[in-house]
Order: structure tokens, then C-alpha cells, then sequence
């Protein structure tokens, strides 16, 4: 059934098929084996993961029987229930912070003569780049109680009892994520904002209407739909977060669904089946947002787009320019500068007390967690450096080879199967890492594959690889039909074809997903953490492996190394992709 | 007709300076109420430039604008409205057509902002759609229209709140060619319905000839002429206008002599031919020896196979046939007249052949002598 | 004369059918080229032209008929035979120009030259000659998109001949152009074509393009065609109500044909109000006396006089006159009906004036309705 469906996507006219046997069969034989192994890739890992849900343990964890338990015990079990409120509250107030900042730094980048706006762009989209999981570290250090920096400071200079800030809340923890997925809003608002085509907005201004009704009516409403494409996908991400909750929520009685996710897969008490369930009850929401932004939501954005290369309308701010600068400043402070600043201090010190002490600086902790050729560095940190680039160069060059095939036949075949491969893409996007994790884990951990670098490397390009063939697909889209058939004409066949004109000309586009996948690999955390066994650590997983059995100024080191190699790929990045690649 | 009538709009002395480029130079003009006058030239030209100074749209360097006696822009003395203070509509080339509203709502959205009462909204509106006819659409969102609807929207949009000025910024140029001539007529005999005045700005030359009361020709930023269509088309007043609207032949030469209205001019016609004399029109005011620019339009050449005799071989020319361009109405032909390439059109079937000899001449009124 | 009859065209395009789900995009169309000619398929969007030469490209099956180029079968519905585009040896030149931008020009023209294993020496000789022929010969170096419009066509037309293919394939290849360049570069084509000398075939939308550039053009319609013929053929001899309104304007007017008078030569008759009018015109095929038939008038051939010319009297009142510069555009209004009249500046003829058309029974044509 399956390879018939496959069969009719190449060709254009499904009636030929039967008769033109000796029509393009090397893009038949390709469409068909990249089509299978796609829905193989996507689709078992589900189904598994729903098959499961359904059996449930006995008392001494070794045989299962059908049933509706798992489901049951959602609601009847004394942490779940307030794990699900706790992801709903911390997705609803990231999202509502990560919108209110995403969508004013993008107007004042976008459409007002704040001073600077183009140097400190760059800046705004560096936390998109880092990891949540490590900005939680840092801002734990900032902020707990007792041994946050800035408490310190507080209690030392200006005599404050106690404590001035607490991040280990719930507080903490939106405000973490929310900061870290405001280059998310920001992505989505400010192309918009930026190609508006200006007539629309001076021909509301000639027909009598004063600035700020233009900006209400016609400036906003434009954007709307980018507005709540960006917020609902900072919900989705928000409610797929692991690190953030696992550092300042959990520890502090914070639980979320994917922290207790976390607790079904590893340790003492795992027990697959009622992981499943709430996998499944985490995916039926995000899966829920993300068909409602597909399907309504993306479709909206007006395209207002011009041929002419028009520079949007500028608004003058004048004296308040200085306010929209003060606040661009305050975030780049609080999403970049601090964090990173303060995991440096504590990566710095043996021991991690609140306070900066000159004389006890050292690098002790960076040659414990990097120096792998000395027999007392920490194997977790050091097999976790070797193995994240293994998996991430990898994994970035499969997935784009997939991605290649995927998005060629998306566009430049029509009809059913190609239909169903661009549903295909879109799947895994709708389930966060840690879902998807589950469905991996609960599908292989029989096979020979599992407890290797291959577990992870499937879930990370089963996850991950769609933001590479959008990176592909908006390149493709540009690139006419023509290109290819001129040379098809020229006497070239699909292959030859595909080497010389479709690749080179998609070369960009490639680059650039490479890259962005290569940086989300590196700082992946939620699949890993799933995944992972001892030998198979991964860069975060070693940061949580310190952060959990080690102390904070090991914790640091780690984590500045990691952040290093992050910037280092954005500076790359940029040059090579320029900013429009980025929203994925 | 009053003083206010005759410069209902008027531009005085603008000057717009973008980096170190002078946009506009010191252009002065005066529209009368309810004429429809049509800004003509090449791109870079300083017309949608000048349009934009008088909707408030960009700021002007030097200068001045008033619109029916009021003063909106004058940077000397610091004046500037904003384009909702100077009640004007203007239609722009991408439509700008709000794809987030109704046809209704982006039509009564000047009423709306104006506080006209809701009946009155209403019934106003809907007169402006069926104008355009469009009534039947007005619950449609913009975005299912197409391109010609869409610029009905627009002027509709311009044109309900009744205002005192309609600026268009190329208006159909994004529309194709069948679409365009439709759509042109049909603006000008909405203008003439309405009596709204009208400034429109385009580099489509047929555009400005069909359209227009008055043209105003313009480039690098400076009036090259005003007039009305049949005056900038018949007698241009300079190569470049000749040349701009329409097809012309420029041939340089020197003034022999003039009499009556008839100039006789000397054409040299290269390397071993002997130069052309000739009679024209035109060349007021030159003196004798002075260099002209003889410019002939394609149709109004006469092509004859055999020497012409007698009373029509009025400024004869001996010519080669170059090739010809078939295009059912019309023959177009060039050839060489001397060392001159002269492009000629005739209006029946004719099978030329590359290299046949062939005669031209033209009447002397036809012909048009610059001065430069 | 009978040898010349057994040649056949030397492309053949025998009972063409193509489906697109329920419609016949081509319904049973047939054709000839001859060697070294230029046909234009001509029609609106959705008559099947592009359809037709992308059948014969081979960018996608057919359902019905087969097509022929020299002795080799392109596709055969019958013996289910189809040769892949790239086997087919033809030179294509696109509506968006197709010029690969990762390359530079003698880069893009070089290419098929490389496919075909060329040696190195040969393809630069062979670059260079075809560049120069396109007026490109100093552009070689540089990349596709440092090109204008214009030029990137001039490098898809030398891509698409430098292998000297057996056809050269056109799609509607100027319809991106501003108009200006768009009259420059189809007699630049036309003259680029005549003198490499290969068969090509031009899909076009444009009448005026058509009559331009063709040895011989075909009106299409719905999937089939119209008419076929010379330029001037096609325009002065249209065969049907269709094909005289498709190519350039022309007043239609529906009525009789109540006399032949010699052979070719008739009159018609139309009503107007209560009266009828007779007038004399030519006959186009297949009309015999008592035929229903319109009579078609090119605007250039109704001339509009302010003296009374007696019989046949066509009295009427300008409604429009807009001025284009070298002529009139004028629309009279004679009961019904609106003339459509091109006349002289100088005529100077103004809205609201009675005027007397005058028609020139040579160029007035009677057809099929």
C-alpha cells in the first residue's frame, strides 16, 4: 500500500505511471526508500509510545497487563496532577513574558530610530543560541537565596537581611525561560515588521489617520499573526523544557510533567508505561497548539512583502529613544551578559560560597572537566565533550542529506506523497524532545542499538530534522522549476541534475540548517537526558551529571566551555547565513 | 475664475535633497481645482519625489506647498502637516490595500476615522464602491481579490471621504498590459464624474497622453515641459521631450535659413553622401548656422517605391531598407538614409526586402526643428 | 512539386492528447514544422500551448498521439515509447530565464557542451562563437546575477543553441521584460534564429510577438487549433469570429451574407434598427449566399469622414477619442453597435460629433461566426 502512495508522488501525473514505466526511475527508486524510511523514523516511535501507555505494571514492576491505570493514576496520583498545573502556569507566564519582550524589542529594532539598533541585534538573538538548561545554572547562581551573587552583593553593600531575589520558584523558572525563548517572538515579529510593504502604512496616514491609529489598526493587526505564531510556539517549547524546571523547579518542590517524565525513565522507580501516559498527555497539548499555528495561524500572515526594496517606515521616537535603548541594554544584560559573567566567577572558584574571593581563583575545574587524557578529570564531562560533537556533526550531515531528499520531493513533485511527507515533517515539530525521547526509548531499548551513540543520534534527526528542511524548502521555494528543467533539457539526467544545479544552487540554504542543527545538538539536553546511559553522555548531560553529583563551580566550568563553543558557532553562523535564515 | 482656481495646488520653488543628490530642483507648479494633471518621466526622475513632498510624505529641503490656499509645507518657516492633516487621498502602486479588512471596512476606514455619523458612513461608502464597481464585493477580505479589483479598492478608499486633493503613485503599473488600457480609461472617466483634482504620477508615456488634462514632463529633478497632450506630443519642446513621449527620429544639423514658419535646414548624412536639405517646422528664435535637432515621428514618413514626381516629393530622400517589423496595423520599417538610421511606419501590408532602394519624404509641418 | 509533397515536416506532431485530471489540456492536435522554420503557438492561458511544447520536451507523458523529430520518435502513445528530456537533444529557453546563478555565463552556456563530453579546446571556441552571436561576447566572466533581465535572456537563448540541438524550444521567453526591451529583443531573436537556422517552436500570448517573429503561426483554443498560416494571413484572413478577434482588435458585426458577387467578393447584411444595410466585403471561406456570418473590420480600416458619402451610409456620434500620439483611438456610437476607430490626430475628431464611417470593402472580411 504504502510503496503505491510513494510510487505516485514523482512523476506529476499519477495516470502515466503505469504506462511510462521508464519515466525518471531514479527519482521513483529515491522517492519511494527516503519516503519509508521517513515514516518509519516518525511515525513508530508514536505508535509505540501510545501502544505502551496502555499496559500497565504490576506491584513488583516485572510482567504487564492491558489497561486504563497509567491514564488513571494522571489524576489520582499525589504529584502529577500538580506537575500538569505547574507546566500549564510556567508555559502560560513564559509565554506571556517571552511575547511582551520579544514584540517590543522587535518594533524598536525594526521601526524606531533607537540609537544603535543594528549593533545590539546580534545580541538579542544569542540566548536563542544557548542553553536554557545553563542560563538556569547561571541565574541559580545570581540568584538562590543564600549563595546567589547578587544576594551577596545585596547583603554586603547595602545591608539587606535575608534575601533581595529567589529564582527557585516558580517565578524563577518562567522568568529563566521566558527570557532565553524571547529571540523566538522576536524572530517571528520582526521579518514582518521589517518587509511590511510602507504603503500600507502611509496610505492609512493620507487617508487622515494620525500615528498612533495607524499603528492599532493597521501596523498591529499585520503583525498579529506573526505575534501568536511566536507566542504559541514559546507555550510548546516552554512546556518541553526540561533544564530550566529541573534546575530551579524540581529541587524546590516544582514539579512538571517534564520533570516527572525524567523520573519514570531513570532511577530507581522507572516505569516506562506510566511515562508513556504522561508523554502522551504533554504531546496531545503541544500537538494541539502547534496543528492550531499550522493550520490557522500560519496561513494568516499577510504577505505584504514588495518587489521594490523599500526601507520600512521609521518612527521618531525622540527623547523616549533613549527608554527603548535602556530597555534593549536591560536584556541583553539579563539574557546574556550577567549569566555568562557570573559562570565564569563561579567556575573560577574551588568552592562556590556567594562570594567573589580574588586570592582563591583558580582553574582547577576546568582541567577536571576537560582535560581527558588525566586520569582525575570526570569522565561524565569529558566523554560528554567527545560524544556531543560526534553526534552533532553527524547528526547535522544525515539530517540534511535527508532534509535535501525530503524537501526536493516535497516541491518538486506534486500530488499525494508528497502531501504526505510535508505532514510528515511538520509531526515532530508538535511533540517536545523529551515525548519524542520516550517513543524511542520504549520502541528500541530491546534492539542492539540501544545504551549506543546510534539511540541518540535517531532521536536527535527524528526530532531535530525538520528545521533543516524548512531551511531547505524557503531556499527551494526562491529557486524556479526552470532551473532544473533547463538543465534536464541541456541533456543532463535527475542525477547529474541534482549535483550540478539543485545542490549548488541549494548550498546556502544547507549551510546554514547544518549549522543550526549542529548548535542544537550540542545543547540538546531533554532527548538526551532520556537516552543516555553510562558511556553515552552527552555535553548537557554532563553539565547535569555535574550539576546533580558534583558542585556548582565544576558545574560552571562545564558550562562555559559549552557556551564558548555555542558563541563561536553564532559568530560563524552569521557570517555565513545572515540573519533572515534564522527562523526555522 | 478666480486667482485660488487656477493654483488650486500649488508647488513653489521645491527642492529635495537625498544624501548629496538633489532629487527635486526649485519645481514650481500649479494645478487648477478639478483638473487632472499627470507628472511624466523616467525613473530617478523626481516625480514621485514631488508627489510625495505634496502628501506629507517626505520633507521637503526648500520650498513650498499650498493646497486650496492653505499652506502644508514650507521648511523655512517650519511648517510641516502630516499627511492626515492635509485631507488628501492617494492611491500607490502596490495597491496597499489593508489585507486584514473587509472591502467595506478599508473603504469606510477614512469616514470612520473622520467620525462621520454611521448612517452617513455607510451610504457614502457604498456610493464609493459602486463607482468603482464593486458593490457587490463589499463583504469580500482584500486578499481574495485580484489586481484590478484590488486597485478599485483603493481608489474607492481615496476617493469616499471626498478630499480635497487624489494623488496616484504609478497606480496600474503592477496591473498587465489589457488590465492597464481598461483601468485607464476607466479612472478617467471616474475623475471626470467625481471633478476630483488629480495628480498622477507615471513613466508609461501612453498612460500620460490618454489620461491627462495637463502633462508635466519631468527629469533629473526638473520641469522640462507642461502642456497639454496633443501640445507635448505635436511640439515638444526639446530633444529629450521629443524622444520621451512617443517614437521620434533625431537627426543634428544647422539652420540654413527661415521663412514664414518654415526653417530650412542642412543634414549632413555622413561619409559620402551628400547632405540632406530639408523643410520644418519649428526653430523660432534660432539664427542662421545655429545647430537643430530635426525630429521626425515614424508616421509621419511617407514611403515610396517609385520616385515620387511633382508636388509631393517635398523633402525627398533616397533610402535602403534595413529590415521590417510586421505587426498587423502597421509595418514597421527602418532604414538607412545615408548614414542615418530612420525608423518609419506604415499603416498597410507592404513585402520589403533588406537592401531594396526605396524614396521617403514628409510634409514640412510635419517635421519639427529643436533648438538646444 | 510531388517530391516536395512526399517530404514529410521534419517536426510532427500527430493526434496530441493530454489530460489534466478531467480536462483535455490538448485535444487531438496536429501538426509540421519544416526544418529551419519558426512556428508560434499562439493563444490565451489555458488553450494548451504550453502544455503542447512541454509534450514535446518530454517534461511530462501523453496521453494520446506521438510526436517526431527528423527519424526520431520522441513519444509514441501507441507503442508506449517515451524518451527521457535529456535523450531528446533539445535547446529550451524559459519564461524566467533559468540561468543558474551559481555559475557564471560561458559557466551556463558551457554546460550542455560539457554533457555532451566535449573537449575543453572546443567548448571555449564554441562558448565564445555563440556569445558573441548574442551580443554577450564581453559578459562571459561575469556571474548570472550581475546580469539584466535582458541579458540573462540573451544567455538562456546561447545556453539553449550552443549544442546546435534539433530544436529550440520557446516559452514564453519575454514576457518578462519591460515592453520597451520586449520590441528590441524579439526582432534580436528572430534575427539570432534565422541565422543559426534551427527549427524552433515559440509559445506566446502576445499577438503582436506572434506576427513578429513567426515563418508561421497557429491560433489555438481550448486544447485545439484555430487556424494555421502566415502572419499576414492570420491577420488579414482570419478564418473565424475567434481568430480575427484573438489577433489585433476588430469590429465584429453579425449579419448575413445576401449576395456573392464574384468569387471572394459578396455583400452583407446587417440590421440596424429597423433598416438594413448593406455592405460589400470579401468572403472568407466556406460562406455561401443566405450564410449567418460576421463581418470583421480592423479599426484601421473604418475611416471616419464629416461629409455625407452617400450609399452605404453609416452615420454615428464619437463617443471617445483618446489621443495615443500617433493616432486616435475612437469609439462611435451607431445605434447599437460601438464602432472601434483608429484615426489621424489630425483628423481631430471630438466627442459628441456626428461623423460618416466610411469602409473599405478590400479589408472588410466576412467569416464564419
Amino acid at each position: 500500500m504504502r510503496t503505491e502512495a510513494a510510487a505516485v508522488t514523482l512523476a506529476g501525473a499519477p495516470r502515466s505511471i503505469g504506462r511510462w514505466r521508464s519515466l525518471f526511475t531514479q527519482e521513483s527508486i529515491a522517492t519511494i526508500a527516503v519516503s519509508l524510511i521517513v515514516a518509519a523514523a516518525v511515525l513508530l516511535p508514536l505508535a509505540t509510545l501510545v501502544v505502551s501507555s496502555f499496559r500497565v505494571l504490576d506491584d513488583l514492576g516485572f510482567s504487564t497487563t492491558w489497561g486504563l491505570d497509567n491514564y488513571r493514576l494522571l489524576f489520582t496520583d499525589h504529584v502529577i496532577p500538580g506537575a500538569f498545573v505547574n507546566t500549564l502556569l510556567i508555559s502560560t507566564g513564559s509565554m506571556v513574558l517571552a511575547t511582551v519582550l520579544g514584540v517590543s524589542l522587535a518594533w524598536i529594532n525594526a521601526r524606531t530610530n533607537c540609537p544603535w539598533r543594528e549593533k545590539l541585534e546580534p545580541f538579542n538573538l544569542i540566548p536563542f543560541f544557548l542553553s536554557p538548561f545553563v542560563g538556569a545554572i547561571a541565574w541559580h547562581n545570581l540568584a538562590a537565596p543564600k549563595t546567589g551573587l547578587i544576594n551577596a552583593l545585596a547583603r554586603n553593600t547595602l545591608g539587606i537581611e535575608g534575601h533581595l531575589l529567589n529564582v527557585d520558584n516558580i517565578y524563577g523558572v518562567i522568568w529563566v525561560t521566558g527570557i532565553f525563548f524571547t529571540p523566538l517572538v522576536y524572530l517571528f515579529v520582526v521579518g514582518s515588521l521589517r518587509r511590511m510593504d510602507p504603503s500600507l502604512e502611509d496610505s492609512a496616514r493620507t487617508t487622515g489617520a494620525g500615528l498612533l491609529r495607524t499603528t492599532l489598526t493597521v501596523t498591529l493587526p499585520l503583525v498579529a499573526p506573526g505575534i501568536l505564531s511566536g507566542a504559541i510556539i514559546v507555550f510548546v517549547t516552554s512546556a518541553g523544557e526540561f533544564g530550566v524546571p529541573f534546575k530551579l523547579g524540581a529541587p524546590y518542590g516544582v514539579e512538571t510533567l517534564t520533570t516527572q517524565i525524567f523520573t519514570k525513565a531513570v532511577g530507581d522507580d522507572a516505569n516506562y508505561y506510566l511515562g508513556a501516559s504522561m508523554s502522551m498527555a504533554l504531546g496531545a497539548i503541544t500537538a494541539f497548539f502547534i496543528f492550531v499555528q499550522q493550520r490557522y495561524i500560519a496561513p494568516r500572515s499577510f504577505t505584504t512583502v514588495t518587489g521594490k526594496g523599500f526601507r520600512p517606515n521609521v518612527v521618531d521616537l525622540g527623547r523616549w529613544k533613549w527608554l527603548a535603548l535602556g530597555l534593549n541594554l536591560a536584556f541583553i544584560l539579563v539574557a546574556v551578559v550577567l549569566p555568562i559573567f557570573c559562570l565564569v566567577v563561579v567556575s573560577l572558584h574551588p568552592v562556590w560560597e556567594g562570594e567573589i574571593i580574588l586570592s582563591d581563583i583558580t582553574f582547577r575545574n576546568y582541567v577536571k572537566t576537560l582535560a581527558f587524557w588525566r586520569t582525575d578529570s570526570i569522565s561524565a564531562a569529558t566523554n560528554g565533550i567527545f560524544n556531543s560533537f560526534i553526534l552533532s556533526f553527524a547528526g547535522a550531515s544525515i539530517a540534511m542529506v535527508l532534509s535535501l531528499v525530503v524537501s526536493y520531493m516535497i516541491h518538486r513533485t506534486k500530488g499525494f506523497g508528497s502531501r504526505m511527507l510535508d505532514l510528515l515533517c511538520v509531526i515532530p515539530i508538535g511533540f517536545p524532545g523529551i515525548v519524542l525521547a520516550m517513543g524511542v526509548l520504549v520502541t528500541y531499548i530491546k534492539t542492539p542499538i540501544y545504551a549506543t551513540l546510534w539511540i541518540l543520534l535517531l532521536g536527535y534527526i527524528t526530532r531535530f530534522f525538520p528545521y533543516g528542511q524548512r531551511n531547505i524548502s524557503s531556499v527551494m521555494l526562491a529557486i524556479s522549476e526552470e532551473l532544473d528543467q533547463s538543465s534536464r533539457m541541456a541533456g543532463a539526467s535527475w542525477i547529474t541534475t541534482l549535483r550540478r544545479i539543485t545542490i549548488p544552487l541549494l548550498k546556502p540554504g544547507i549551510f546554514a540548517g547544518w549549522l543550526l542543527l549542529f548548535i542544537i545538538f550540542l545543547r540538546e539536553l531533554s532527548i538526551s537526558i532520556i537516552l543516555y546511559t553510562s558511556g553515552t553522555e552527552t555535553l548537557s548531560v554532563g553539565v547535569y551529571y555535574l550539576a546533580n553529583f558534583e558542585n556548582e563551580s565544576l558545574t560552571s566550568a562545564l558550562s562555559v566551555a559549552q557556551t564558548v563553543v555555542l558563541l563561536a558557532c553564532i559568530v560563524i553562523f552569521r557570517r555565513m547565513a545572515g540573519r533572515e535564515a534564522l527562523t526555522a | 475664475m478666480s486667482a485660488q482656481d487656477s493654483s488650486f495646488v500649488e508647488v513653489v520653488q521645491l527642492s529635495k535633497r537625498f544624501g548629496a543628490e538633489l532629487a527635486v530642483r526649485e519645481v514650481n507648479l500649479a494645478v487648477a481645482r478639478g483638473e487632472f494633471v499627470t507628472l511624466l518621466g523616467p525613473s530617478g526622475c523626481g516625480k514621485t519625489t514631488t508627489l510625495r513632498c505634496i502628501a506629507g510624505l517626505e520633507r521637503p529641503d526648500a520650498g513650498e506647498i499650498r493646497i486650496d490656499g492653505q499652506v502644508v509645507t514650507a521648511p523655512e518657516r517650519e511648517i510641516h502637516f502630516n499627511p492626515e492633516d492635509r485631507n488628501i487621498g492617494m492611491v500607490f502602486q502596490s495597491y496597499a490595500v489593508w489585507p486584514h479588512m473587509t472591502v467595506f471596512d478599508n473603504v469606510a476606514y477614512g469616514l470612520r476615522v473622520r467620525r462621520v455619523n454611521d448612517a452617513e458612513m455607510k451610504a457614502r461608502t457604498n456610493k464609493a464602491l459602486e463607482l468603482v464597481g464593486l458593490g457587490h464585493l463589499a463583504d469580500r477580505y482584500a486578499t481574495k481579490l485580484s489586481g484590478g479589483q484590488r486597485q478599485r479598492v483603493a481608489l474607492a478608499r481615496a476617493i469616499a471621504y471626498e478630499p480635497k486633493v487624489i494623488l496616484f503613485d504609478e497606480p496600474l503599473s503592477n496591473l498587465d498590459a489589457k488590465l492597464r488600457e481598461q483601468m485607464r480609461i476607466e479612472l478617467v472617466r471616474l475623475q471626470h464624474e467625481v471633478g476630483i483634482t488629480s495628480i498622477y504620477v507615471t513613466h508609461d508615456q501612453s498612460e500620460a497622453l490618454v489620461m491627462s488634462d495637463r502633462v508635466v514632463v519631468m527629469d533629473k529633478g526638473v520641469i522640462q515641459q507642461v502642456g497639454d497632450p496633443e501640445t507635448i506630443y505635436a511640439r515638444p519642446a526639446n530633444a529629450f521631450v521629443a524622444n520621451f513621449i512617443g517614437v521620434a527620429n533625431l537627426l543634428e544639423g544647422r539652420l540654413l535659413s527661415r521663412s514664414g514658419d518654415v526653417s530650412e535646414v542642412e543634414i549632413p548624412a555622413g561619409d559620402g553622401f551628400a547632405p540632406l536639405h530639408l523643410k520644418a517646422a519649428g526653430g523660432e528664435g534660432a539664427s542662421r548656422g545655429q545647430k537643430i535637432i530635426l525630429s521626425l515621428r515614424p508616421e509621419d514618413i511617407s514611403l515610396h517605391l517609385q520616385r515620387p514626381e511633382g508636388g509631393s516629393a517635398v523633402n525627398l530622400m533616397d533610402a535602403e531598407v534595413i529590415d521590417t517589423v510586421y505587426l498587423g496595423n502597421f509595418l514597421d520599417c527602418r532604414v538607412k538614409v545615408g548614414a542615418h538610421e530612420v525608423t518609419l511606419q506604415i499603416d498597410h501590408f507592404e513585402r520589403l526586402s533588406p537592401g531594396q532602394k526605396v524614396f521617403l519624404t514628409f510634409w514640412p509641418d510635419h517635421g519639427l526643428c529643436l533648438t538646444e | 512539386m510531388e517530391n516536395e509533397k512526399a517530404t514529410p515536416p521534419y517536426l510532427e506532431v500527430n493526434g496530441l492528447v493530454k489530460w489534466f485530471g478531467a480536462d483535455r489540456a490538448v485535444d487531438n492536435i496536429s501538426f509540421g514544422v519544416e526544418r529551419g522554420k519558426f512556428l508560434t503557438l499562439l493563444g490565451p492561458s489555458g488553450c494548451g500551448k504550453t502544455t503542447t511544447l512541454m509534450s514535446i520536451a518530454g517534461l511530462h507523458g501523453i496521453d494520446g498521439g506521438d510526436i517526431r523529430v527528423g527519424d526520431v520518435t520522441y513519444t509514441s502513445f501507441s507503442k508506449k515509447l517515451f524518451l527521457p528530456p535529456e535523450k531528446r537533444d533539445i535547446g529550451m529557453v524559459f519564461q524566467s530565464y533559468a540561468i543558474w546563478p551559481h555559475m557564471t555565463v560561458a559557466q551556463n552556456v558551457a554546460y550542455p557542451l560539457e554533457i555532451r563530453k566535449i573537449d575543453r579546446a572546443e567548448i571555449d571556441s564554441r562558448v565564445a562563437d555563440v556569445l558573441r552571436l548574442v551580443g554577450l561576447g564581453d559578459m562571459a566572466d561575469k556571474l548570472a546575477t550581475q546580469l539584466s533581465g535582458g541579458q540573462q535572456q540573451r544567455a538562456a537563448l546561447a545556453r539553449a543553441i550552443v549544442s546546435r540541438p534539433r530544436l529550440l524550444l520557446f516559452d514564453e521567453p519575454l514576457s518578462n521584460l519591460d515592453l520597451k526591451l520586449r520590441e528590441q529583443m524579439r526582432v534580436e531573436l528572430k534575427r539570432i534564429q534565422n541565422e543559426v537556422g534551427i527549427t524552433s517552436v515559440y509559445v506566446t500570448h502576445d499577438q503582436s510577438e506572434a506576427l513578429v517573429m513567426s515563418d508561421e503561426i497557429i491560433v489555438m483554443s481550448k486544447g485545439r487549433i484555430e487556424q494555421k498560416g502566415g502572419p499576414h494571413e492570420i491577420y488579414a484572413h482570419p478564418v473565424n469570429r475567434y481568430v480575427s478577434n484573438f489577433i489585433g482588435v476588430a469590429n465584429l458585426l453579425e449579419g448575413h451574407v445576401i449576395r456573392v458577387t464574384s468569387p471572394g467578393h459578396g455583400e452583407f447584411e446587417v440590421n440596424h434598427g429597423n433598416e438594413r444595410v448593406i455592405l460589400p466585403c470579401c468572403l472568407g471561406e466556406g460562406l455561401k449566399e443566405g450564410a449567418a456570418a460576421v463581418l470583421s473590420v480592423r479599426p484601421e480600416n473604418v475611416e471616419a469622414r464629416r461629409k455625407d458619402p452617400g450609399t452605404p451610409r453609416l452615420e454615428g456620434e464619437v463617443l471617445e477619442a483618446i489621443f495615443l500620439g500617433n493616432c486616435v483611438d475612437c469609439r462611435v456610437r451607431w445605434g447599437a453597435f460601438e464602432w472601434k476607430v483608429l484615426a489621424h490626430p489630425r483628423d481631430r475628431l471630438r466627442p459628441g460629433e456626428r461623423v460618416f464611417l466610411h469602409l473599405d470593402p478590400d479589408h472588410s472580411l466576412a467569416v464564419q461566426p
